[in-house]
């Protein structure tokens, strides 16, 4: 019957998004009774190396929820075209219109809301695909009421929906909470991009969001405006539904910086439209020849995924636990767990596309098999590359060998693994080994190929790719590869016992001179 | 008193009279004879009255507004929300769903047509709504293209033109208001004009399916059927898939029958409780000779277009169909189903697909 378009990214947009997200999704997904019906969440433009938002919140959502959830992800790839036109990191306009394209073409409505809203049906026990199943065609909007940010944060228990509904409907009385703010036409009441319920047909004749709208606000105000025109009347739905926000004014949202705010013109996106129609996006609005990934909470989930991965390239472990030292005088001995290892290396992938290709060179024969087997086993589907010039004799379907200049330029990201040739699995680790002279000829190869992929990442990016590429770095922490890699790498000091080291080719690799006087500052 | 003193005192007496005008503003109206324009200021003083929290007032506006004209949605929607601001939801609910009711019943345009003829109601509030906005909004073209749509698509057409002749000085040359403007022209039968404010308007967008069907119209009416069907073939070429009715209509308008055929089994499929998407496929299927099978007419089709069902089954004599048409647009429609297509070319309005059809038809039997 009906799909809902909402967006957002996986930050923290405004006070406790976390919980008012999990409320709102949960509590729109407890009005919906149709099958078809929808909640479609646009996660644009989530760092690469992040879940979207609903994944890194999905413990909190309801079983119903996450069946009527689809997430489509625009990857920062996608948005970077745009990156210098606006200073906001998420846009309305093209997430709601990239949702609208992808509808499903079934449902006769669509619900525009915001993360932070809950609608409670005025006749207790009717669903919103009921209400919205019997309605004349139109374009509709409720008023929006505030739930004070107490209310909500305390009282809501965020897996509980009915129940959270409930107490709205006492306090809605009990509080007064319910006051209709009426604002000028067309924007029927204030808040309007709350609830704006729009036949999907219209919302394709009259070519979606406007997508010039990239500085924030009034979206929701142009949208009234151009359908206001376009059919006329803008008709309430109080009769049947009221919808609640739940304040976040403790802390401004990133959007929000008081009379500072940057906006879309008001004037040009509402009081001077004069058509409902706009003919310079009618073939693009929505992006529809962009491949748009979509995420499920309900099945093939990044956990299932890694599961499956890992479960393929190591055995579980037979003893209660195992052990490693980062005592300095081991500096020099470059052994690791690859048992242990894995899991972490696997951890940086999931939230990458399925189709990326990664370039892979390490010194571990072992290491890039175990990899690549998880690698497919997490439905990974793009190629492992791995170049001739590592010398490795690899026999596996994910990769793909050849000339490291050209893999280069094939990549989508990078992963370098600096430990012995030598270390065979179940070899004692972190005791004082020294590498062999085959070990640190294997080594210098890798850390050659390491110094030439960061130093020009920008400069043999694949054709028409303009974001950077992520390196990981394994066996790089405490080690003598550690200032190595974090000399080319911008990466966070991470703990010892994950191996693993990530982050952007920095954008001039950090000079020995620069160390010295780095040094020279912190003594003097 | 002090000079300053003086005039403030002056000016907050000339404040507080004008606080008093804008509390109570005259509505001249409610005791005008027409029923029409008595009903819509009643309505308007409703509103007033509900704004100002005089609710039992307002109720009793909306009451004697909807008595004299039933049909008046507005007026039934504001008498529910009244109650329920008032508590009694009760007695609200069946009222706000007669409302919506009310303004669904009501026929819309041609779905090729410019979206201004698809609206339905008086739009009264939203009339009032844009008369208080353009008080503060001086530089803005919405409320005048907003109020302009509202007159013509209730046909009062040379106070939309104003409206659109205001909004081309604050965005001049703005296509969507020049296309607008031109179907308030066509509408007053002021054709030369309209083509010239529709060809102005293509130029700056030429790929504006909706301001194409204004032009053909216009050119139809002019006698020029020639251009006419340019346009309408550069519309039907524009229309996207997903608006089978409106490609449909398009065809019917070309006399194209062959071209509306799949059109109309995708638009009964989409919209099959509208009875006029299988009275054209019916059409059109007689029009090219072919058998008209089942005649199955979607449940609860209202009294008109029902006869023409009836007449295409042969159960209705074409006296009886003519006698059932109460109006000018029935009347077309009906002689255009019995082939009385110079009638339909002479008498109809332009803007119905009976006429465009019939002219079609005429020259191609010259």
């Amino acid at each position: 019957m009906f799909s809902v378009i909402i967006y957002g990214r996986n930050d923290s947009h405004g006070y406790n998004l976390h919980k008012r997200a999990a409320i709102s999704f949960n509590a729109l997904a407890e009005v919906m009774s149709d099958p078809d019906d929808e909640i479609l969440f646009v996660d644009y433009n989530t760092p690469d190396d992040h879940p979207t938002f609903p994944e890194a919140i999905h413990d909190t959502l309801t079983d119903k929820a996450k069946r009527h959830m689809r997430i489509l992800r625009v990857r920062p790839e996608q948005h970077v075209h745009l990156k210098s036109k606006t200073h906001l990191v998420a846009l309305e306009s093209q997430s709601r219109n990239v949702a609208l394209r992808r509808s499903n073409p079934k449902n006769r409505w669509i619900l525009y809301t915001n993360t932070d809203m809950l609608l409670l049906s005025r006749n207790e026990g009717e669903s919103l695909s009921d209400i919205l199943g019997a309605l004349p065609d139109g374009f509709y909007q409720v008023p929006r009421f505030e739930i004070p940010e107490m209310l909500w944060e305390a009282a809501f228990d965020r897996k509980d929906p009915a129940g959270n509904l409930a107490k709205l409907r006492d306090w809605s009385m009990r509080f007064h909470l319910n006051q209709v703010v009426h604002n000028f036409m067309p924007m029927k009441y204030d808040a309007l991009g709350d609830f704006q319920a729009v036949l999907r047909d219209d919302m394709f004749a009259i070519h979606g969001f406007d997508e010039s709208m990239i500085l924030g606000w009034h979206c929701d105000s142009n949208l009234a405006a151009r359908l206001a025109l376009y059919r006329g009347r803008v008709d309430t739905l109080m009769d049947k539904a009221f919808g609640y926000h739940c304040d976040h004014t403790r802390v401004a949202a990133a959007n929000n910086k008081g009379r500072k705010t940057t906006m879309n013109s008001h004037d040009k996106y509402i009081w001077n439209v004069s058509s409902p129609y706009i003919p310079e996006q009618a073939e693009t609005w929505g992006w529809p020849d962009v491949e748009i990934e979509e995420v499920r909470l309900d099945r093939d989930t990044s956990y299932e995924r890694y599961t499956a991965g890992l479960s393929q390239a190591i055995e579980p472990a037979t003893v209660p636990f195992t052990s490693t030292s980062c005592e300095w005088h081991l500096f020099d001995d470059l052994t690791y767990d690859l048992s242990h290892t894995l899991p972490f290396v696997c951890d940086q992938m999931l939230t990458y596309p399925r189709s990326t290709r990664i370039m892979v060179v390490a010194s571990r024969a072992e290491f890039v098999s175990r990899f690549a087997t998880a690698w497919r086993g997490m439905g990974l589907s793009g190629r492992v590359l791995v170049p001739h010039e590592c010398r490795l004799d690899l026999d596996h379907p994910a990769i793909e060998t050849g000339r490291y200049a050209d893999l280069l330029r094939r990549t989508d990201l990078f992963l370098f693994e600096f430990g012995l040739a030598s270390q065979k699995d179940g070899d004692p680790v972190r005791t004082g080994r020294e590498a062999s002279p085959a070990d640190r000829k294997q080594l210098r190869i890798v850390e050659r190929l390491f110094r030439q992929a960061a130093s020009t990442e920008p400069a043999t990016r694949p054709p028409g790719r303009r974001t950077p590429r992520r390196f990981i770095g394994v066996n790089v922490i405490y080690n003598k590869y550690w200032p190595t890699f974090t000399d080319y790498v911008g990466a966070n000091i991470n703990p010892f016992c994950s191996q693993v080291l990530a982050g952007f080719a920095l954008e001039a690799p950090m000079t020995m001179k620069e160390k010295i006087l780095k040094f020279r500052k912190r003594a003097g | 008193m002090s000079k300053p003193g003086f005039l403030k005192s002056a000016l907050e007496g000339a404040s507080v009279l004008l606080q008093k005008q804008a509390r109570h503003p005259g509505f001249p109206d409610v005791d005008a004879a027409d029923p029409e324009r008595r009903g819509q200021a009643l309505y308007r003083r409703g509103r007033h009255r509900m704004r100002a929290g005089e609710i039992e007032s307002a109720l009793e506006d909306f009451d004697r507004a909807i008595e004299l004209l039933p049909d008046f949605a507005e007026a039934v929607v504001s008498h529910a929300e009244c109650l329920d601001m008032l508590g009694r939801l009760a007695p609200a609910k069946p009222e706000y769903e007669k409302a919506r009711q009310l303004w669904a019943e009501g026929r819309v345009g041609a779905p090729d047509r410019c979206y201004l003829f698809r609206q339905q109601g008086r739009l009264t509030f939203e009339v009032e709504s844009y008369e208080l906005a353009l008080k503060h909004i001086k530089t803005g073209s919405f409320p005048l293209s907003a109020s302009g749509n509202a007159l013509l698509a209730r046909g009062r057409a040379e106070e939309a033109l104003r409206f659109y002749d205001q909004g081309l000085k604050v965005k001049e040359k703005d296509p969507a208001i020049l296309a607008l403007k031109g179907e308030a022209l066509s509408m007053l039968g002021r054709y030369r004009q309209a083509v010239d404010a529709f060809s102005s308007s293509l130029k700056a967008n030429p790929r504006a399916p909706e301001t194409l069907s204004g032009r053909a119209i216009a050119f139809a009416a002019m006698g020029r059927l020639d251009k006419a069907r340019d346009d309408w073939r550069q519309q039907l070429s524009l229309l996207p898939e997903m608006q089978p009715a409106a490609r449909a209509c398009v065809a019917l308008r070309l006399g194209d029958y062959e071209a509306a055929l799949p059109e109309l089994e995708r638009a009964i499929a989409k919209a099959p409780a509208d009875p006029y998407w299988p009275l054209y496929r019916l059409t059109a299927l007689k029009r090219l000779g072919r058998p008209l099978g089942a005649l199955s007419m979607p449940a609860g089709t209202a009294a008109w277009p029902r006869p023409l069902f009836d007449l295409l089954a042969g159960h209705a004599t074409p006296d009886a169909v003519l006698a059932a048409a109460t109006t000018d647009e029935r009347r077309a429609e009906a002689l255009f189903q019995m082939e009385r297509f110079k009638e339909v070319a002479e008498r109809a309005p332009p803007a119905m697909i009976e006429y465009a059809a019939a002219r079609n038809e005429l020259s191609r039997r010259r």
